[in-house]
């Protein structure tokens, strides 16, 4: 008979992950489900964040994105899931999976826009200024991107004040069993990096596990830990212990720093206030 | 417990039967979607005279993803059930499942193949066969693996079943490298997409791939029925069967193509859905002996009724996101097994491989 309570006792730890609650709710007008974290941003960005009626379990920013319901990682998705919530658009950037679920959409006559994935600071502004334009709200688009011109144009004359380059590493995951997670050339955190007058100090394409050893190689001036891997050791005490961290410049003077990762890996109308605080950081 | 083991075999598999036409009517109903179950009837009906008025996106979805969803469902797990079926037999084996000879992990390999490399221009010469490319490369993928396994273990005209585990293990082990390998040198998407590979969706379900695996289920069934006598004789040993004029080389042939066939087609379409192949045999071994004509039979009829409460389960658990099929039959299948394996100990009442 005890068999039975297992099940009971696995039934709360399930709905206990709390971000897989459905909450419906009430929402006049256009119904948005946005599977893109990117897009998901855009849209809060151009006050349409009341229209959105599911995210993807990657949109973690703003904060109110959090709180809607989620249909699930955008390379697990399901057709049905998203069509329960009766959505009059569904956004997406193509990196969804499986490919089937958008077919299907289809077949279920729910209108499905494909915008271009905003990979550089040009293709991020283009991208915004098409939703925008989807939704009526042009002039926001517009006012968000002169925004941003502008506080890139502050930035660069912040960085032109500096006088040096800070060679820095970014580690996503923290540490598994040795192994470090670094984000590599590939993506946005190179050009961002690059703007706040830094200079990356991982050689690798793209996202890479590296040894200890690598680490002290590239001998970074600046270490950024993203915010998983740093409250995951709680403090930079804790950082310093790391095999090979130690070694590192970065390391003996102190410098290593928490910052957000959703900050580092698209760009979007904030980016230019974030590369303003990334210069200041990393030339601390 | 004890009524089911001693109603006549007949009966039996009214019951089995009865039980998936239930489970498969109450799956049509369940979903992120409500549909009522009121609802079904008017949808079939106005599907087909075009009476009546329905929902519209209710009508569509039944038609286009709930009903494909279902029927795949049934079919992959009757398919996987009855090669679990087969290879115990054959390898008078108890912890074989259908994934030993290196079916699933080739599959799974083929796949990764394309999440990773898919961009590289030689599979852009298959484009033709459109969303169905994944599910090919999958295909060739667990044919090759088993096929390998197949050319080491026979030899010398012998097929050595000890030999076939232990070059299934190796086989396992070297496409299990190589999906590792690429999930390393993937990008973090396509690391995440194979994982999800490996644990397996049925939210992919559409009527061509519904199509394609009920051809290779019904006809593997078939086969596996006939395959079931011989299969019997085999249980006495290599040397007994021949002399029961059985052709025993010819019969592992066989039952390796079988196999692949069921396993490798279905596990193509859905990705990696383990343990339902392991435990069904079980069950009904464990239920009323194992003559393997009604291993067969028992296991269409009864892995596809799991698979159909599992799928649902995953429908709703997280709704509107979905949990993939493999975390929920793990962890609804072990726990079942476990029970039943120490009822049975307890009874002591059964030999072979409980004794």
């Amino acid at each position: 008979m005890k068999t039975k309570y297992w099940g009971w006792l696995l039934l709360p730890l399930l709905t206990a992950c709390g971000r897989f609650q459905g909450k419906h709710e009430k929402v006049e007008g256009a119904r948005i489900v946005c599977v893109s974290k990117q897009l998901t941003e855009f849209l809060f960005a151009l006050h349409q964040g009341d229209h959105i009626v599911g995210v993807d379990l990657s949109s973690t920013y703003p904060e109110e994105a959090k709180k809607k319901t989620t249909v699930g990682y955008h390379r697990h998705l399901s057709a049905e899931g998203i069509a329960a919530l009766d959505p009059t658009l569904v956004v997406h950037q193509g990196d969804v999976a499986p490919a089937e679920v958008m077919t299907q959409l289809a077949q279920l006559h729910i209108p499905v826009k494909v915008y271009p994935a905003g990979s550089t600071l040009d293709s991020a502004k283009i991208v915004l200024s098409l939703l925008g334009k989807e939704l009526g709200q042009e002039p926001v688009a517009d006012s968000l991107n002169r925004v941003l011109d502008a506080d890139l144009a502050a930035a660069a004359t912040q960085v032109a004040r500096y006088g040096t380059k800070p060679r820095v590493l970014v580690i996503h995951f923290g540490q598994q069993r040795n192994q470090y997670f670094v984000i590599g050339t590939r993506g946005a955190a190179k050009t961002m990096i690059e703007l706040a007058g830094g200079e990356q100090a991982a050689d690798t394409s793209g996202f890479r596990n590296l040894s200890p050893e690598v680490i002290v190689k590239l001998q970074p001036d600046v270490i950024l830990a993203t915010d998983f891997g740093w409250d995951r050791l709680g403090s930079k005490e804790k950082f310093l212990d790391l095999p090979g961290l130690a070694l590192t410049p970065a390391a003996k003077n102190g410098r290593i720093y928490r910052v957000e990762e959703h900050d580092l890996l698209y760009f979007g109308p904030r980016t230019g206030k974030n590369i303003q605080a990334l210069a200041e950081i990393i030339h601390r | 417990m004890c009524r089911l083991r001693t109603i006549p075999l007949p009966y039996f598999y009214g019951l089995l039967l009865l039980l998936l036409l239930l489970l498969f009517a109450v799956s049509l109903g369940v979903g992120a979607v409500a549909i009522g179950f009121g609802e079904l009837p008017g949808l079939v009906q106005h599907r087909l005279s075009g009476a009546g008025s329905v929902n519209a996106l209710h009508e569509a979805l039944f038609w286009e993803i709930r009903l494909p969803r279902s029927l795949l469902c049934l079919l992959v797990g009757a398919s996987l059930s009855v090669s679990g079926a087969l290879m115990q037999s054959l390898f008078r084996n108890p912890i074989v499942e259908p994934g030993l000879v290196g079916t699933s992990a080739g599959s799974a390999l083929g796949a990764a193949l394309l999440i990773v490399l898919g961009q590289n221009a030689f599979f852009s010469q298959f484009a033709l066969l459109g969303s169905l490319l994944a599910p090919a490369c999958a295909f060739v993928g667990g044919m090759v693996a088993t096929l390998l396994v197949y050319y080491f273990s026979a030899s010398l005209n012998r097929v050595n079943v000890s030999v076939m585990i232990l070059a299934g293990v190796a086989v396992n082990a070297l496409a299990n490298g190589g999906t590792g390998f690429l999930a390393y040198i993937a990008r973090d998407p396509q690391a995440r997409s194979i994982t999800f590979w490996s644990l397996g969706t049925l939210s992919v379900a559409s009527w061509k791939m519904v199509g394609i695996v009920c051809i290779s289920t019904v006809s593997g069934l078939l086969l596996a029925l006939r395959l079931a006598r011989p299969l019997n004789a085999l249980q006495l040993g290599d040397a007994e069967a021949r002399y029961l004029g059985v052709r025993t080389e010819r019969l592992k042939f066989s039952v390796m193509l079988v196999n692949a066939l069921l396993v490798a087609v279905a596990t193509s379409m859905v990705g990696i859905i383990g343990f339902v192949g392991l435990i069904v045999p079980h069950v009904l071994r464990l239920l009323r002996g194992s003559d393997n004509r009604y291993l067969v039979a028992g296991s269409s009829l009864l892995g596809a009724s799991i698979l159909l409460a599992t799928d649902m389960l995953c429908r709703v658990l997280i709704a509107p996101a979905e949990m993939p099929i493999g975390i929920v039959t793990a962890f609804i299948g072990a726990p079942l097994f476990l029970y039943l394996l120490g009822r049975a100990r307890r009874g002591g009442q059964k030999g072979g491989f409980y004794a």
